[in-house]
């Protein structure tokens, strides 16, 4: 079974050792900038010479290119498909076939809401294999986060590869008891069934026995939490998080004005 | 005063009128060892559940009686008043993980973390329970990747860590395989000795034998016997009742039907017993 559902590359370098909540608001401004800037080419800039960058000063620029282009390259297909020949209103064509013609408006717009998605999967991914899920929610939880609201989302993470091993082995269980699972699609979604009742009453005792265990070790106790974990984090980042909530609310400001 | 008092203990649990519990009374002074035995669905969860405080405060349902454990009376009681006494370890590893952990280490921070205790003081107390329970080298490792064996003794660490006054145990070891059995038996043995206060619901007799002070049989939510290993373990009574005895035992009765087993002599519950009984009568 795979260990945990989790981006994060654990290396030494200066981007790993920043504080999560700066990670986390770097991404959030790049994302909010690209998406209320129109600028055409202002995500694929961001993309290109902020992200990128960023990626190889964390030491994890391979990846993260590969992950974003393999994550992203199906829906842009289908983006760029379905926008140039359907976009409403279109009027420059720039070539035609059959009953099909591709207008330029549609490739423009599909070209800024691929970039704008790309900058907004990949600031999350960025921040996912620089940062591990632990130490994000620690120093959300630090600071003032609700703690089942954190362990909620860490949980999850977790969840996620147990439940797939789960769904295997049921499936295994009930094909040694003749369920066929191969076939047609119908064939298939009948065999389905017979596998989502049982995962998900188990799931549901499994869930009430975790409930049982945290509550014993105090999860819903009053007062003051601690953390294991020390996180950095220091006043120049806290600063820099100050100018990049001013870099939004400045982007905010141009789109109103606009 | 006994450190656990249950007067008159009746409970059922929500959406049926059955109790799970029927008069129970018992009392376990401060250190002592108590085994639960009896056959699936005789109460023996119940009872832990009910000396943990979650029963009632967790499950609801309706509980008549008294139950007293570490001077928390449970009818005017909140669930956290037990956790900060009370240690629980149940039986499947898996659903024990927190899940929000990454690490072992981690994982058994998560208590102390919850408690407020400082970081510096955790990770001592971290490493002595690690140490304790045999994991030292599992720190690193994904608590979701490691044998069932580990995950009990991992679960066991994150509850020991807290330093409860009272330890109860949900047949611990019904999901492992003899090696991981032992080693969780030996981790409980230890504490035992230690002068910690034990209640463990458990169907494998030869062990229970080893180190109860004290075992009580439940039988559809009643107790059947309460006493000492030998009394309650040899007697009659259990396999009569379905609930299931220790293996030297049955083979001594067997032997004693057939004049094979010393006259007078107690039956066995422990393998001790059981050799120096056949050395007896075997040429």
């Amino acid at each position: 079974m795979q260990e945990r559902l989790s981006f994060y590359i654990h290396r030494d370098s200066p981007y790993h050792r920043l504080n999560p909540l700066t990670k986390l608001v770097l991404a959030m401004t790049l994302i909010l900038i690209s998406f209320s800037l129109p600028y055409l080419f202002l995500p694929g800039l961001i993309y290109l010479l902020i992200l990128i960058p960023l990626s190889y000063w964390g030491k994890v620029g391979k990846e993260f290119i590969t992950i974003s282009i393999r994550l992203l390259l199906p829906l842009f297909g289908f983006l760029f498909v379905m926008q140039s020949l359907f976009y409403p209103g279109g009027e420059t064509v720039i070539f035609s076939f059959w009953i099909f013609s591709v207008k330029l408006e549609g490739v423009v717009f599909a070209l800024h809401t691929a970039t704008r998605i790309l900058v907004m999967v990949s600031s999350f991914l960025l921040l996912l294999l620089t940062t591990h899920p632990s130490t994000l929610m620690n120093d959300l939880a630090r600071r003032g986060v609700p703690p089942a609201l954190s362990y909620i989302i860490t949980s999850t993470l977790q969840i996620l590869p147990v439940m797939r091993a789960k769904a295997n082995t049921i499936l295994d269980a009930q094909r040694s008891r003749g369920l066929d699972t191969r076939g047609n699609l119908i064939a298939r979604s009948r065999s389905l069934l017979p596998l989502v009742g049982p995962l998900i009453f188990g799931s549901l005792v499994d869930v009430e026995e975790r409930a049982i265990a945290i509550e014993a070790r105090g999860f819903n106790l009053p007062g003051r939490k601690t953390s294991l974990v020390e996180i950095q984090d220091s006043r120049a980042q806290a600063w820099f998080r100050w100018f990049l909530l001013g870099l939004i609310l400045l982007a905010l400001g141009i789109r109103i004005w606009l | 005063m006994a450190l656990i008092e249950l007067r008159d203990l009746t409970y059922a649990y929500p959406i049926t009128e059955i109790p799970a519990l029927r008069n129970v009374n018992l009392d376990l002074e401060e250190g002592q060892f108590l085994a639960v035995i009896g056959s699936n669905g005789a109460g023996k969860s119940t009872l832990c559940y009910t000396l943990a405080g979650f029963v009632p405060h967790f499950f609801k349902g309706k509980l008549e009686g008294q139950v007293r454990v570490g001077g928390i009376d449970t009818q005017h009681a909140h669930l956290n008043d037990f956790v900060q006494k009370v240690g629980l370890v149940f039986q499947n590893p898996f659903n024990q993980i927190s899940g929000s952990k990454f690490t072992v280490y981690e994982e058994i921070a998560f208590g102390l973390e919850n408690r407020g205790v400082p970081r510096g003081e955790m990770k001592a107390r971290i490493d002595r329970v690690m140490e304790m329970t045999g994991i030292q080298d599992l720190g690193e490792r994904s608590p979701y990747a490691l044998s069932g064996g580990q995950q009990q003794r991992v679960a066991l660490a994150s509850i020991l860590v807290l330093q409860p006054s009272i330890l109860v145990l949900d047949e611990p070891t019904s999901q492992l395989d003899p090696i991981g059995t032992r080693e969780v038996f030996q981790v409980i043995k230890n504490m035992s000795q230690q002068g910690m206060t034990i209640i463990m619901a458990e169907h494998k007799t030869e062990w229970v034998a080893e180190f109860a002070d004290r075992i009580v049989a439940l039988a559809d939510g009643e107790i059947l016997m309460l006493g000492s290993p030998t009394d309650v373990l040899a007697s009659p009574l259990l396999p009569e009742r379905g609930v299931g005895v220790s293996r030297y035992t049955t083979a001594a009765r067997q032997a004693s039907s057939e004049d094979l087993w010393p006259s007078g002599r107690p039956l066995p519950v422990r393998l001790d017993e059981a050799i120096e009984g056949f050395r007896e009568i075997l040429p």
